[in-house]
């Protein structure tokens, strides 16, 4: 009375026509290290009418696939796989496993085959969150522009010391490249930006205190209105 | 192009913030409501141990939402739960020590076994092909899962299809052997499995002329060889409800018994491999009916006499006896029936428990057996608990646990499943915790808005004395210096209401219900199908009020009610409280149906009809005597009514006041109604309109103006309507100043038709999406869609002039690129541009409303999808963004700009990058961080609704199904309030540092100036 059980499964496949039981696993790696992590995920042959769930130790069966060819993926919430192409074939032979891209033919297989049965690693896993632009004292003035505005605050504050302390003739010495330089503030202003830098070049020293000021007043505004863009 | 994309979402992104989560959103899991009708899938307790030798205990369920679930008896929360496959219905789990077994599909097709304290997946097997599965009537008949006795701890053996038995590894899920009946075709269908240590007993029933005949086959476990097999003398007429095997673990010497009822008396018959003995009859008494309390391994069944009263039944080495008889248990008017259930204790031993509902006193009582205690006399310990059964139904089903600290004492832990679908526990008589899990089964749902908060304080009094007005003043002042605080603190710090805050009330509040700075807050009025109507709060998701909707005149009989639609026929800008409307259809248990309305207010659930208490059922209006085709919601000048149309087409309206007739003539000669008609198969869509005149009822009755016959190949699957949001602007101004005027037909209606249910599944078979001009029948956009072997899983949304349509694609065509699609449609008015044709004002007589420019593009989505919406905000401006539940148990946004239908081919010209729209990319990013539902798992969504708030960049987003989720949206950032990374803090310390500078620096300047005066 009893039947052995290769018949039964013998029965079994008669009536499904030659099917495959597709089997595979997926391998636990750093960005899914285990089932507790994966949750409940099932592998699915194109729109899943043909699947198997992934069962702890992350081995998976599809069992029952006719011929044909088929795109597998994953459908897991928290981790993202690779789809894969999998050709399932009338004769005995092996199915043959493929890489697959989205939205690219069917009909021009990938010359690369992939092992099987399959294994599937998780290639990433979902971000769903933007950090947070949080304020911070310190961070504010580390930024350049406040850096800037803090020393020419300091200048501003120590220059009449200095002046008081210095000797005439460099004061003198002095004097004369502030006029250069205002006239290259002022060239500058008035759009010729040519002139202006000749008028830096040959202006050589770049300690003056004043021209310090201008060019980073000038510089760090560009750089907070770009900043201000990047963030919208 | 891509890194062009990327840079563009990465600059309009909207995602969520980690700190938003769980504040702006919630998230409540359900498991769903346990199914009943059998006891291989109704909830039973589990204890498993745990690695440290504690104990810990779960409630265990299948559900109707096809949901494995366990729940911690301690406090309700789900352990864990697998979401089993629509087309996988769960037939029977069977739990032993660590692990649980399903079967599920059809006859049992798979089987698989889970861990009992984490849920995990261990093996899972098919058994056979779906498609060769029996369907049985019920659903569990012919499977069943049996556990190998001790020794043979890792055998599992299962029964599925009536007829094949194998003997699975309990590890592996791997099939060591299966034994098929040799005649399948043959009327014996198997049903139970007992396995002995030397013997696998299978016991099924041979159907003969007005009865079952009993067939039992012995087997061996070791080798699956049958040691004999027969048919046995009976006559059963109530089917295998009331046959079962007794067996003893505590007793293993004890032969097993097989106890049938006959005639009133109650039989039974010793197995033994050889299936040589006589079968004997229980003395005493006659026997209505024999009941499995879960503790046919522990061998005590319950036993009903003629007159009611309960009978525990035991195996005993010489037979059965009757050990116990529950006092008071006779039919009684005073009494609701007996529900018995069995359960165990730590240490094993079995206990009966017997609840009912005492109609005089309105309590619950439950008495429970245990046989052991009292030196094995037996020990019954009653008690009454405060079963609300106005707010929960009646009790529908009995799961106990018992524990017996100190001899003579025994307590007891009851999971009881209520009629509205609450699954709650009660130790003893206090209430452990509840669940209404009838929420997994909302049918319609609406948000609706909450009133103003109301700030100033009024008098009431006109005539109030002047003294007494200064008293009253001067009481409000004392809380003036708080405010003052306030007001300081909200200037420095920026600390206003926030568009990323909770909108929940702060704890232990007892103010009315009112609405947020923004409307974020509104009341979810949701009814199920298990009769019950909620309010929920959306902050945060709790329940404000419930009620359970009266049978009416069906309470006599019984009955169900179905929620069909619901429509808010007052909101708060009528100015009182607003109103909601429930119409249903009311299906009794001898057979009529009927259509009831329910009219509630929605912040406290009380009847607005008066006509029943707020603590009783909640009783509606039977407006049709019959069933309902339609329902309407009439906007008029005088407010708004339901409008019912039933079989005959017969136009009742609610409020049936003289207002609303008035208001429904006055629309008469504009109604338009589009409805679907003739029987399964040729379905067709009529439009009707409603004569001016009443017929003798009183009653207008629709009359049909225009048919649209589809092919025979198709069959109407679905109608959907453009939701009636408003639209703010009518045209589309193009890069070169010329306009696309939006085609905005107001009797525009979707149609997806797909091969009739009859027709046999083929691949060639096709879907068709349709838009009809509900006015007058044309069809103003029509494409065929293939079919995914004869089913049509078309999921479409229509908004404005903007059709969006999701389907799998498995054509083996072009390049055979199978996947998911999603198709962009937009209609514009006439045949190009600056063609304009009014056709929101034509009239649905006009030629003009066929003049239609459609432009249309497909995409490749990235995964199958549940359903599709989009959001809706208060005046329309904002940009609408398609919301979407997708498999991976996530809701999802889409931006419109991806789905733009107008996108360019190639890279866009100095005009098109004017109207922002970017390059066609054939493949919509996968962006998780649009992810709007973040690390929670809502599952089985089966609908989504969107509602406005009073910002206009923010849309409210509800998802239900088996999981609420609620959430908001802004497809266009929140334009309309400051941004929350607008960063107030460094604005006011950069202020303060500038007038800080300013204070140093004056007197510098001054002292300087002073000095250029003196020295020049």
């Amino acid at each position: 009375m009893r039947i052995p059980l290769a018949l039964l499964a013998l029965t079994s496949s008669c009536l499904s026509a030659l099917a495959l039981d597709l089997k595979g696993r997926i391998q636990w790696n750093d960005r899914c290290p285990g089932i507790d992590d994966l949750g409940q995920a099932k592998v699915v042959l194109d729109n899943g009418k043909h699947r198997g769930g992934v069962t702890r130790d992350g081995a998976f069966t599809i069992p029952g696939v006719p011929a044909g060819t088929y795109v597998l993926s994953v459908v897991a919430h928290d981790h993202i796989f690779e789809q894969l192409r999998v050709d399932v074939y009338e004769s005995e032979s092996l199915p043959e496993v493929r890489p697959y891209f989205p939205g690219t033919p069917l009909s021009s297989p990938s010359s690369v085959t992939l092992p099987y049965p399959i294994v599937l690693s998780a290639r990433a896993k979902h971000d769903y969150f933007v950090p947070r632009e949080s304020f911070n004292l310190l961070a504010m003035f580390q930024n350049p522009m406040m850096m800037m505005m803090l020393g020419a605050g300091v200048l501003v504050l120590l220059m009449p010391t200095m002046m008081k302390n210095m000797d005439p003739e460099v004061m003198e010495e002095f004097n004369e490249r502030q006029a250069k330089m205002s006239g290259m503030q002022s060239a500058l202003q008035s759009g010729d930006i040519m002139g202006g830098i000749t008028q830096m070049l040959a202006g050589e020293e770049p300690k003056a205190a004043s021209s310090g000021t201008s060019k980073g007043a000038t510089s760090s505004g560009a750089k907070q209105r770009s900043g201000k863009n990047k963030r919208r | 192009m891509r890194l062009f994309i990327l840079s563009l979402l990465a600059a309009c992104a909207q995602a969520l913030h980690s700190y938003e989560a769980g504040v702006t959103d919630w998230h409540k899991p359900f498991a769903g409501v346990p199914l009943l009708h059998s006891d291989s899938t109704s909830p039973v307790f589990h204890r498993s141990k745990r690695e440290d030798g504690q104990s810990s205990s779960v409630v265990l369920s299948a559900t109707q939402s096809n949901v494995l679930a366990a729940y911690h008896s301690v406090n309700g929360s789900l352990a864990w739960r697998h979401l089993f496959e629509d087309d996988d219905n769960i037939i029977a789990f069977e739990k032993d020590k660590d692990v649980v077994a399903t079967l599920s599909g059809p006859g049992g097709a798979h089987f698989r076994i889970f861990d009992s304290t984490a849920g995990y997946l261990l093996s899972e097997t098919r058994l056979h092909d779906p498609a060769s599965g029996r369907l049985q009537e019920p659903e569990s008949l012919g499977t069943n899962v049996a556990f190998g006795s001790e020794e043979k701890e890792e055998n599992i053996f299962v029964l599925t299809n009536g007829h094949t038995l194998r003997r699975l590894d309990r590890r592996t899920g791997e099939v060591r052997w299966g034994w098929t009946a040799p005649d399948q075709t043959s009327l014996v269908v198997y049903s139970k499995i007992r396995v002995m240590p030397s013997t696998v007993y299978l016991l099924g029933l041979t159907k003969s002329f007005a009865s079952y005949t009993l067939h039992i086959t012995s087997l061996s476990p070791e080798t699956g060889e049958v040691i004999n097999s027969g048919d046995y003398p009976s006559s059963i007429t109530s089917g295998l409800s009331e046959v079962f095997i007794l067996s003893d673990v505590n007793n293993p010497d004890t032969n097993p018994q097989i106890v049938w009822l006959e005639e009133g008396a109650i039989k039974s018959f010793r197995l033994t491999p050889d299936l040589k003995s006589k079968f004997s009859v229980v003395k005493g008494a006659v026997y209505k009916t024999i009941e499995d309390v879960g503790l046919s391994e522990h061998g005590q069944f319950v036993a009903t006499t003629d007159d009611g009263s309960g009978r525990v039944v035991k195996l005993t080495p010489e037979g059965l006896k009757v050990i116990w008889e529950f006092s008071d248990s006779a039919t009684s008017p005073q009494r609701s029936g007996s529900i018995y259930s069995g359960g165990v204790d730590v240490a094993g031993f079995p206990y009966i428990a017997r609840v009912f509902w005492m109609h005089s006193l309105r309590l619950a009582s439950a008495h429970v057996f245990a046989a052991h205690l009292a030196e094995g006399k037996g020990l019954v310990t009653g008690f009454t608990f405060p079963f609300k059964t106005g707010e929960h139904g009646v009790i529908r089903h009995v799961a106990v646990e018992a524990a017996n600290p100190e001899p003579y004492r025994v307590l007891a832990r009851l999971a009881l499943t209520t009629s509205t679908g609450a699954v709650q526990m009660w130790q003893q008589d206090q209430l452990q915790w509840s669940r209404e899990e009838g929420l997994a089964d909302i049918r319609v749902a609406e948000l609706v808005e909450l009133p103003e908060p109301k700030i100033a304080s009024h008098s009431d009094r006109d005539q109030e004395t002047f003294s007494a007005r200064v008293a009253r003043q001067l009481l409000d002042a004392k809380d003036f210096p708080q405010y003052a605080v306030n007001f300081v603190r909200r200037f420095v710090t920026g600390s206003y209401a926030s568009v990323s805050a909770s909108v929940a009330p702060s704890a232990n509040t007892s103010e009315p219900l009112s609405r947020d700075a923004f409307g974020f807050r509104k009341v979810i009025v949701a009814a199920t199908s298990h009769g019950k109507l909620y309010g929920i709060d959306s902050a945060n998701g709790e329940i404000l009020w419930s009620r359970v909707f009266g049978l009416g005149w069906a309470a006599q009989v019984g009955g169900q009610i179905v929620p069909v639609k619901m429509f808010v026929t007052r909101t708060v800008i009528d100015g009182d409280s607003p109103q909601v409307v429930v119409v249903t259809q009311r299906k009794a248990n001898n057979g009529l149906v009927d259509t009831v309305i329910f009219h509630v207010d929605a912040l406290t659930g009380d009847d607005a009809r008066d006509k029943s208490q707020s603590v009783d059922v909640l009783q509606g209006e039977d407006i049709v005597s019959g069933p309902l085709v339609e329902a309407y919601l009439l906007r008029t000048e005088a407010g708004r009514a339901v409008v019912c149309l039933d079989e005959f087409l017969q136009v009742h309206v609610y409020p049936g006041n003289d207002e609303a007739t008035h208001a429904l003539e006055k629309i008469l000669p504009s109604l338009r109604i589009p409805l679907r008609t003739g029987p399964p198969g040729q379905r067709r869509l009529t439009g009707h309109q409603v004569p001016q005149q009443v017929e003798f009822t009183g009653k207008h009755i629709a009359y049909p103006t225009w048919s649209l016959p589809f092919p025979p190949t198709e069959d109407i699957r679905a109608i959907f309507a453009r939701p009636s949001g408003p639209v703010a602007s009518f045209g589309k101004v193009l890069g070169n100043r010329t306009t696309l005027y939006k085609y905005l037909n107001p009797n525009l209606v979707g149609v997806v038709t797909g091969p009739p249910s009859t027709a046999p599944p083929s691949d060639s078979a096709a879907c068709s999406i349709y838009l009809v001009d509900g006015g007058k029948g044309t069809i103003i956009y029509h494409t065929v869609l293939p079919s995914v072997a004869g089913a049509c899983d078309v999921k479409a949304a229509l908004v404005e002039n903007w059709l969006v349509y999701h389907y799998y694609d498995n054509e083996v065509g072009v390049n055979q690129a199978k996947g998911h699609r999603v198709v962009s449609v937009e209609l514009y008015e006439g045949y190009g541009v600056d063609d304009k044709r009014r056709s929101s004002e034509l009239s649905s007589l006009s030629n003009e409303t066929t003049a239609v420019s459609v432009y249309e593009q497909a995409y490749i989505f990235p995964r199958g999808i549940r359903t599709l919406t989009p959001t809706s905000t208060s005046y329309g401006i904002t940009v609408k963004d398609i919301i979407v539940a997708n498999e991976n148990n996530q809701i999802q946004s889409f931006p419109r700009r991806f789905l733009d239908p107008r996108r360019p081919k190639q890279k866009p010209t100095a005009e098109e990058a004017e109207e922002w729209l970017i390059q066609y990319d054939p493949v919509l990013p996968d962006d998780s961080k649009r992810v709007l539902s973040h690390n929670y798992q809502v599952a089985k969504t089966r609908r989504i609704i969107t509602s406005p708030a009073l910002l206009e960049s923010t849309s409210l987003v509800f998802a239900y199904g088996l999981d609420l989720f609620f959430t908001r949206v802004a497809p266009s950032n929140t334009f309309d309030v400051l941004s929350e990374s607008f960063n107030k803090p460094q604005l006011v310390i950069t202020i303060a540092g500038l007038a800080l500078a300013i204070a140093v620096a004056k007197p510098i300047v001054a002292r300087k100036r002073l000095r250029e005066r003196w020295y020049n």
